[in-house]
């Protein structure tokens, strides 16, 4: 079915370009790194091929005049998905090209922000690519020779917005949601379990510091040694009367 | 100092310069050799590192810029306040302290940008996301702006879903030490782009909201033309004005710029016997043109005086005086005008209907700058419509439109060499031409700052 095919490519595509944002927010950091850029651009590279094969398909059935009202309103929302989507790309993809012309790797004079980060982005780049693990081949100057190549694409994808535009006549304001406020909640899939204990650290005030690990250390130590205290205690109490 | 990152029309093109500047130290504080210690995070388990407290912060502001305690302190403060650098363990409170309290540096993909905006779109992603992790548990003024944001994006709600479920899957693939700095970095963004607003903000007194609802009321009723008939009398205007115009129509006797010869400026100013014809028939299009122009002014007054309403140019002068004149003599010379022209009695006394002359006589009891406006419009507009059309048929005009003189183009004489140099001095581009070309060399001999010598 055609609806089915269309929700699927949109899937891949958000997840490539929730992705994508995950690798730009590392640019410029510690764990920005010649991998790191190959990444990028082979996200990036992904990303495009999903976008133009979703263009073709949403701008076929969108075109077919012989379909019902109900249908139309559902590729509309996908129409407006997928549009966000490269929106969202796009500025993505600009932001990158700013940064990336900011921090150039092999300039010993230009120093990587400390932002706490060290470990390396493969695999969120192997989650995008929808591989095991990532190869690398690219050559050692990939940072300056990638960014020629990503001001061509970034003009290829405001090229396509463009004519998307033009031809497809879609109201964004005239299609409704189907989630209503708070649908993520409603979702099978646990995503921030194994975070949420950890998060609340960041979020109120965190007694995890130094001194924080210490006294709760004494504590312990004072409850256990009471309990030993009284067990001595009931224990000579007991040698005493026996 | 406040940075407004808002610009009226939108999106910015430039990175704003204080925003760049601040960029710069921050990148010069990543210095391995010359920039902020760095120490390690110790959360429970995770050891997080590039933390740095706030006395370090301060003392290297101090030895890097040569300033005092109490400006690199608060030098420190934009750098919080402006999201370069988050606190780590009160997060929600964005202020520098120079004691032992933790600060990370954030990435520049979150750096304050006026050419990248916070997005309503992003806000909305990642309230998605907040409340994905925190199971619903969101804050007061979060819930609000979540159920705001639904509302006003909500054609791309089902995308705001679908993104903040994959990005939080994405996040899963990092280590733990990392999405805690993740988290903790998008949300000091946030707090920094959308900060919670005060209950104090949203109360619009009635005051405040009455003099809202008028202003809109007369900016409605505001005259509108349509472009056509805007269009149509700015080509009339330009059609009337073609032949008065020297750059267009060439000016007699010859052009003081080419010919150095200032006859025409000679010919043309306030003082002189004899206007020319060119002047007295500019004041037949608009009777502020005869106004604007002094000679032109004497003759109406002339006029009005042999018609005997000449009181009113003279209360029309005096009121533009007062608009245009010294705040400090303003009473006084009000006081000289109701004196003259406004007082029952009066020696020059002007013909202002009842009503504007009641509101005149109030408003004199506080005298302000525009006091007399609403009379000196009356008087401009009887002029206009009586007294000005009048003059343009009087027989004083007739004659003086015949008097006028069309001054006589300086003939060239026969002998070439005799004429005088149509461009008798060099031209001024020649002139910097030269002289970027010597500051040029110079500039690459001695290595100076300075190219240009104009």
């Amino acid at each position: 079915m055609g609806k089915d095919e269309c929700k699927t490519m949109l899937d891949a595509l958000n997840k490539v370009t929730a992705c994508y944002r995950h690798l730009v927010i590392a640019l410029g950091s510690t764990s920005d790194s010649q991998n790191l850029r190959e990444e990028l651009k082979k996200t990036r590279n992904k990303a495009q091929e999903l976008a133009v094969a979703n263009r073709t398909k949403l701008t076929a059935l969108l075109k077919d005049k012989n379909i019902s009202k109900d249908d139309r309103a559902e590729y509309e929302r996908l129409w407006v998905l997928f549009t966000s989507s490269v929106e969202l790309l796009e500025v993505d993809m600009k932001r990158s090209l700013e940064i990336g012309q900011d921090f150039p790797l092999k300039v010993p004079t230009r120093h990587l922000i400390q932002t706490g980060m060290t470990g390396s982005t493969t695999t969120v780049a192997a989650r995008a690519m929808s591989v095991q693990n990532m190869k690398y081949e690219a050559d050692a100057n990939i940072d300056t020779v990638d960014l020629k190549e990503l001001e061509t694409e970034i003009a290829q994808v405001d090229q396509m917005m463009e004519e998307m535009e033009m031809k497809v006549q879609v109201a964004p304001w005239a299609v409704e949601a189907k989630q209503e406020a708070g649908a993520e909640l409603k979702s099978t899939v646990s995503v921030g379990n194994s975070s949420v204990g950890v998060i609340s650290i960041c979020e109120e005030e965190p007694k995890e510091t130094v001194e924080g690990e210490t006294g709760l250390m004494k504590v312990f130590a004072g409850i256990i040694f009471t309990g030993v205290l009284l067990i001595a205690g009931i224990l000579g109490y007991l040698v005493v009367n026996l | 100092m406040t940075i407004n990152t808002l610009s009226q029309d939108g999106v910015q093109r430039q990175q704003m310069p204080c925003l760049t500047k601040m960029e710069r130290m921050i990148i010069s504080m990543q210095d391995p050799d010359m920039g902020i210690k760095l120490r390690n995070q110790r959360l429970l388990i995770t050891v997080i590192p590039h933390a740095m407290t706030g006395l370090d912060i301060v003392e290297w502001l101090i030895k890097k810029c040569s300033i005092s305690d109490e400006e690199a302190l608060h030098v420190g403060q934009l750098f919080v306040k402006y999201g370069y650098i988050y606190p780590l363990k009160e997060p929600r409170n964005l202020i520098l302290k120079a004691d032992d309290s933790s600060y990370r540096f954030q990435t520049p993909y979150y750096w304050m940008s006026t050419r990248w905006p916070a997005s309503e779109l992003d806000y909305a992603i990642y309230l998605a996301k907040k409340n994905i992790r925190k199971q619903g548990e969101l804050i007061e003024y979060e819930k609000e702006c979540y159920n705001a944001l639904h509302k006003r994006i909500n054609h791309t709600w089902d995308f705001v879903v679908m993104q903040a479920r994959e990005q939080l899957r994405a996040s899963k693939q990092r280590r733990k030490g990392d999405r805690i700095v993740l988290e903790c970095q998008e949300q000091a963004y946030w707090l920094v782009n959308r900060p919670p607003v005060s209950p104090e903000h949203y109360k619009l007194t009635t005051l405040t909201k009455n003099t809202i609802i008028e202003h809109n009321r007369i900016s409605l009723a505001r005259n509108r033309v349509k472009s056509s008939i805007c269009l149509e009398s700015y080509v009339k205007y330009c059609e009337q004005y073609q032949p008065h115009d020297p750059i267009m129509q060439g000016c007699l006797p010859s052009n003081p710029w080419i010919t150095d010869d200032i006859m025409f400026w000679n010919m043309n100013s306030e003082t002189v016997a004899l206007p020319t014809k060119l002047r007295v028939e500019r004041w037949s299009f608009s009777f502020m043109e005869l106004l604007n122009d002094q000679m032109g002014r004497k003759e109406f007054l002339t006029y009005l005086e042999k018609e005997f309403s000449a009181e009113n140019l003279c209360f029309w002068q005096a009121c533009e005086d007062v608009r245009h004149g010294e705040t400090a003599k303003i009473p006084e010379k009000v006081d000289e005008v109701y004196k003259q022209f406004l007082a029952p009695g009066a020696s020059r006394w002007v013909n202002i209907d009842s009503k504007t002359m009641e509101k005149t006589l109030e408003g004199l009891k506080r005298p302000h700058r525009f006091v007399l406006d609403d009379a000196q419009m009356h008087i401009y507009f009887l002029m206009k419509k009586d007294s000005y059309p009048r003059y343009l048929k009087s027989e004083l005009y007739k004659n003086l439109l015949a008097r006028a003189i069309v001054p006589q183009e300086t003939k060239k004489s026969v002998f070439p060499f005799m004429r005088r140099q149509r461009h008798s001095s060099p031209s001024p581009a020649l002139a910097t031409q030269t002289a970027e070309d010597d500051g040029k060399a110079k500039y690459s001999n001695s290595n100076s700052g300075t190219a240009s010598r104009l």
